[in-house]
């Protein structure tokens, strides 16, 4: 399962590596903030990968168990990230929706 | 601040904030043994109020956290702390020594779960300070957005998605 995890790992890592230049080119914000919600997502999987690797390391050295050893430990740290993802992006995402509101109805005669 | 109006984003906010809550009472319960405690908790508790505000407007948002009980807990969360620490002291231990509060001559067994209770006790008192605080912190500052642009909070329909 070792190497599964392994793989698995690299192969988000690539995905990772594959949006990387959507979120630093743009060419609009919104690609920036969705190839940045995309990255964050992966993170999510990334953190789970890296438990489960962490406690599979820990039963093969056989070296004594502690909490960052524990698969949901890195489970609580995702789900926190998970969260904080989403309210930024949601947060991000209203910004942007009122300051175009703004400048439009300055542009529409100052209203 | 506007309402959302899209229909995905107000169904999955409204039924995401009990879970959110939730899930920050989790964290403040594994302070001990896992990441988290009163602090972390605090600020995911604060955020479902954020993301409420966010999606369903300013007023909606204040309603869930009235600036009075806000302005209460936060130092409702100090004297929890304190408290917690001054009882130890009249129990006969040291400032927050948990222990004590087992009583005089408790068994190790009854100290070891004082001691764990004493933590969550301020712990909890960190996360009531921490989420009243943060809750302040971000209606404040979206205060003076809502006040320049004079924007509607509600439009009738913030019920359900």
């Amino acid at each position: 399962m070792h190497d599964v995890h392994l793989l698995a790992l690299i192969a988000v890592l690539i995905g990772v590596l594959v949006v990387l230049p959507r979120a630093i080119r743009g060419p609009t914000l919104l690609d920036r903030i969705l190839a940045v919600n995309v990255i964050g997502t992966k993170t999510i999987v990334l953190l789970a990968l890296i438990g489960f690797l962490r406690v599979e390391h820990t039963i093969a050295e056989g070296a004594a168990a502690d909490d960052y050893s524990r698969a949901g430990f890195f489970l609580d740290i995702a789900l926190a990230y998970a969260l904080i993802n989403f309210i930024a992006t949601i947060a991000v995402l209203r910004y942007i929706e009122i300051r175009a509101g703004r400048a439009k109805a300055r542009e529409g005669g100052g209203a | 601040m506007r309402t959302e109006k899209s229909p995905v984003i107000r169904y999955v906010a409204l039924r995401a904030v009990p879970f959110i809550q939730l899930y920050a009472l989790y964290v403040l319960g594994h302070g001990e043994d896992g990441p988290g405690g009163g602090f972390q908790g605090g600020v995911i508790f604060a955020s479902s109020f954020v993301l409420m505000a966010l999606v369903y407007g300013y007023g909606t948002g204040r309603k869930g956290a009235p600036e009075k009980i806000t302005d209460i807990l936060a130092p409702a969360g100090c004297v929890l702390y304190a408290g917690i620490g001054l009882i130890c002291l009249l129990m006969g231990g040291a400032f927050l020594e948990y222990g004590r509060l087992a009583g005089e001559g408790a068994s190790e067994a009854a100290k070891h779960s004082a001691h764990h209770f004493g933590l969550i006790g301020i712990e909890a008192g960190v996360m009531i300070t921490v989420t009243a605080s943060m809750i302040t912190l971000f209606f404040e500052m979206a205060r003076d957005a809502h006040v320049d642009h004079g924007q509607d909070d509600d439009d009738g329909e913030d019920d359900d998605a």
